[in-house]
Formats: structure tokens, C-alpha cells, sequence
């Protein structure tokens, strides 16, 4: 599903992000992406929806090389990628129902299509009696569940996932990667940056430790 | 995709003014500002061009006329001159007329005359032309023609004047262009800020896979209506003032040469509204452009 040969990030303050990356991720695996802050966590997701292109190496996502896409098809790319934020960026004044269709209205769903789709990811994901309204009335938890899903509504082949259980209590923490869990059992391959140690510890899933911009370690069922 | 989803993106321009109404309306007001300062300046200019254009129109030629000059040899020279394409009025003056018009200027000094027995003004044509600046070329081809005595025309004066009013006309050019461009830098910034406002919005529809006109169009129609609405906003404001200045300066100056007609202020309404929503779809265009790039 995702495949790096030597990839480099080099930023333009002379900072090497990522150095000689080389990794394959197969379709429907888990991956515990961890490292310390500045590691290159999020440079590394960046790469994968192409929010970035690499300085050298090639970057391959459902056989498709990111360096060489052109900047029309990105759009259509990213369709196949789901992405959750640590900070949600969640849309604050419209309802959590609209926080879902707008995404899938911006990928040409037809109305029927987008509520049927909002009612089972809400339903998915234990939202589905506030789908009235508004973000700020959530909780954290909730926000991130509705975080995820709005990226899984158009059913993408990828979840990326940027620290999900960052800001959370343990309970609601141990909820969200249930949910992550789920959505994986159903054949979505996913990339969850994270530093949440008793998760990932508990979770026995394959763990890819970047440090100082390069893999130091890539273990199946591993530890933080 | 544009007609596939023309009623979502208007629903979504018209939401976002109802989102955030206190943007919108700030928006609004500050570009109904600028165009109100573009709209008087324009008006202030369509009205100097209209003075000056009568300050030009007072150049005019007199050509006068040998005494032994017949009827029919007037009536020739008369259609000669008519047939100059420049010139757009030819009237003619006898040797009584002139006389009469000396007498009436002349008031109460017009014992003057009665020292001199014969009438010694000559006859003559006054002549106005279409255009100013061929003035000195007519005066020139009528030098030519037979019984022609003099051709007068103020030579220095239609100089200074034709002088005058070109640098006034350049002058007046060069500030409504810089006001004009100084206008748009202000509203596309004014359009930037509240595009800058919904930049997580944009963000998040361009990293679910929204193509780059998905995002645009909403954004382009928001930034049509307010710049539209502004315009047209300003344009009845500047109308309704100007027709109270108008009034006002009529009764003070009544002879004031004032552009009142609508076909004159027509154009310039037009202009404003054009200027108003051309510059609202290009400041949103170009604005969403920048954050697109996540």
C-alpha cells in the first residue's frame, strides 16, 4: 500500500527531517508510528497525502509516485486518504453532521450517498444523537471521534492519524483506538503517530521508532 | 462541475455571510467607502472635463471680410467655409450688425462714433469648430480664400488655453488611476482578511480531497456579492448626493456648467459596479489560492 526507497526531507532551514527512509507497509496493517517530538512523525504522514514532497527517494502510495503527481490530482489522492488531526480541525460553526457532509459534498457524493454515509459513520462512532450540533459542545473524546469520522466517510484506503489520543484521559483514549481497531478489522491500513506508551504497549501492533529523522527500530508487535 | 453544483456553492456563499455577519458587513462598509471616494473623484472629473470643454468652445474664428465684398461672393465663400469638415458653426456678421454690437458695447461712450461719418467696421463670419486643437490649421486654409481681409483667432490665448486644459486633462487621468489601483489593493486586502478568517476551512476541504474549483467558487461568488453589493451601495449614495450638491451649487451659481444628464452618470455607475464585483471575484480568487497549498 506504501512503500519508501531512501526517501530525505530537508526543510528550507537546513533541517534533515527524515534521512534514508525505507520502509513498506502492506495493505490493512496498524503501524505505531512513535519517536520523540521533532523526530519527523508528522513530516512522515505529510509525505504519505502529500502535503509535502520529498528532497530525494521515492514515495509510493497505492501505486502512485507522489513526487511526480501533479498538483490536479492531489485532490484525488487524497480522497483515498483519511486524516486525523491531534488539534481536530473541526469546522466550529456548523453542526457535527455538516462537519461530515461538507467533506464528502467536496468529493462529488450525491445527497442520498452523503446521508446515508453520515448516518453510519456517526452511528460507527457513537455520534449519531448529536449530530445537531455544534463542535465546541462536545467533549475532547468526542471531538475526536468526530474527527475520525469525517475521515473515514468516504471509506479511504489509508487512516492517518497525528497523535488522536494526545489531549485524552486513558478511558477515552483506550475508546478512540477501539474505534481505530474497528475501522482497521475492516481493511483500512493505518499510520497512528503517537507517544501514548500504555496504548501502544497494550495494543501489540507493529511499531516504527523514528529518531532524529531515520527508522531505528521496526518491530511487529512491538513496545513503545 | 461548476453548473453540477452551482446551488451548493451559492448556498455556501450566502451561508458564510450569515456565519459571520460582522465580517461580511465590515467588509462591506469599507469597500462602499473606497468606492465612494473613486465615485466623487470621478464625478468631480466628468464635471471639470465638462468646463473646460466649454471653456474651449468659446475659441472661436472671425474672418473678416473686404468692403467690396458682393452678396453672391459671400454666400460662396459662406458654403466654402461650411464645407471644411472642423468647423461646426459659421455665422455671419454684417458691416450694420457690427456696428450695432460696437454701439451696444460701447453704452454711454458711444458719442465716440459720431466723429467718424462712415460705418468702418468690416463685415465678417464668426466661426466655431468641432475640435480646438484644429483651430490654427482652419484659420490657416481660410487665410486662402478670395475677399478673406484677416483671419483672427487668439492665437496666444488658444494656445495657452489648449495648454492648460491638456495638463489638467493628464493630471486628472493620472489620479483616477492611481485611485483606482489603490482601490483594489484595498479591497482584495479587505477581501483577504476574511478569507484569511475561513483559512481551517479551506485547509480541511482541500486535505479531504476537494479539487481546487470546489473550494474556489464559493469564495469567488462571496467575494462577487460583496463587491457588488458595496458598489451598487455607493452608487446610490453618490447618486442621491450628488443631485443634493448638484441643487445646491445651482442656486448659488446658476450659469455653473453641471454634468445633470443620466446618459453622462450612467457610464460611471456602471464603471463603479464593474470595478466593485470585478475586484471581489479576483481578491477571493487569488486570496484562496494561498492557502490551497497544504
Amino acid at each position: 500500500m506504501i512503500r519508501m526507497f531512501h526517501v530525505y526531507k530537508n526543510y528550507p532551514n537546513k533541517i534533515q527531517a527524515l534521512r534514508d527512509i525505507n520502509i513498506h507497509i502492506k495493505k490493512g496493517e496498524f503501524i505505531f508510528l512513535v519517536g520523540a517530538t521533532g523526530a519527523g512523525k508528522s513530516t512522515f504522514l505529510k509525505l504519505i497525502y502529500r502535503g509535502i514532497v520529498p528532497t530525494k527517494g521515492q514515495v509510493i502510495v497505492d501505486g502512485i509516485n507522489i513526487a511526480r503527481l501533479k498538483p490536479g490530482y492531489i485532490p484525488y489522492l487524497r480522497r483515498n486518504i483519511g486524516i486525523v488531526f491531534q488539534d481536530f480541525k473541526l469546522l466550529y460553526d456548523r453542526t457535527v453532521y455538516e462537519n461530515i457532509s461538507f467533506g464528502l459534498k467536496a468529493i462529488g457524493a450525491t445527497n442520498f450517498e452523503i446521508r446515508q454515509q453520515v448516518k453510519k459513520v456517526l452511528n460507527l462512532v457513537g455520534l449519531e444523537n448529536k449530530r445537531k450540533i455544534k463542535p465546541h459542545l462536545l467533549s475532547g473524546g468526542e471531538q475526536q471521534k468526530l474527527c475520525i469520522a469525517r475521515a473515514i466517510a468516504n471509506e479511504p484506503l489509508i487512516l492517518l492519524t497525528d497523535e488522536p489520543t494526545g489531549n485524552l484521559d486513558p478511558y477515552t483514549s483506550w475508546e478512540i483506538m477501539k474505534l481505530l481497531f474497528h475501522i482497521n478489522i475492516r481493511g483500512t491500513t493505518i499510520i497512528m503517530a503517537s507517544h501514548d506508551k500504555l496504548m501502544i504497549d497494550k495494543a501489540k501492533k507493529r511499531v516504527v521508532r523514528l529518531e532524529r529523522g531515520r527508522i531505528m527500530e521496526d518491530t511487529e508487535r512491538g513496545t513503545y | 462541475m461548476i453548473f453540477e453544483n452551482t446551488g451548493f456553492y451559492f448556498r455556501e456563499a450566502l451561508l458564510s455571510f450569515r456565519r459571520s455577519t460582522l465580517m461580511s458587513m465590515a467588509a462591506i462598509l469599507s469597500t462602499t467607502t473606497i468606492l465612494l471616494i473613486v465615485g466623487i473623484f470621478l464625478l468631480i472629473s466628468v464635471n471639470l472635463n465638462l468646463f473646460l470643454e466649454n471653456l474651449e468652445s468659446q475659441l472661436e474664428i472671425v474672418v473678416y471680410l473686404e468692403d467690396d465684398i458682393s452678396q453672391a461672393e459671400i454666400n460662396n465663400l459662406k458654403s466654402n467655409i461650411t464645407s471644411i469638415d472642423e468647423t461646426k458653426e459659421v455665422k455671419f456678421v454684417s458691416k450694420e450688425e457690427a456696428y450695432q454690437n460696437l454701439l451696444k458695447n460701447l453704452g454711454e461712450q458711444k458719442d465716440i462714433l459720431s466723429a467718424i461719418e462712415k460705418n468702418p467696421l468690416p463685415a465678417s463670419f464668426e466661426i466655431q469648430v468641432k475640435d480646438p486643437k484644429m483651430i490654427e490649421q482652419i484659420a490657416n486654409q481660410i487665410t486662402k480664400f478670395k475677399k478673406v481681409e484677416e483671419v483672427e483667432y487668439g492665437r496666444e490665448t488658444a494656445e495657452r488655453l489648449l495648454n492648460f486644459t491638456y495638463i489638467f486633462r493628464i493630471a486628472g487621468m493620472l489620479v483616477l488611476f492611481l485611485l483606482v489601483f489603490a482601490s483594489i489593493l484595498i479591497i482584495s486586502n479587505i477581501i483577504k482578511i476574511t478569507v484569511y478568517a475561513r483559512r481551517n476551512e479551506i485547509e480541511i476541504m482541500s486535505l479531504v480531497g476537494a479539487t481546487a474549483w470546489f473550494v474556489k467558487w464559493p469564495f469567488i461568488i462571496e467575494g462577487f456579492l460583496q463587491g457588488f453589493i458595496s458598489s451598487v451601495l455607493s452608487t446610490i449614495i453618490l447618486y442621491n448626493f450628488y443631485f443634493f450638491a448638484v441643487n445646491k451649487v445651482h442656486q448659488a451659481i446658476p450659469f455653473l456648467p453641471l454634468v445633470v444628464d443620466n446618459v453622462d452618470l450612467l457610464p460611471m455607475g456602471i464603471a463603479i459596479v464593474l470595478l466593485g464585483s470585478f475586484v471581489g471575484i479576483l481578491g477571493s480568487m487569488f486570496s484562496v489560492g494561498k492557502y490551497l497549498n497544504v
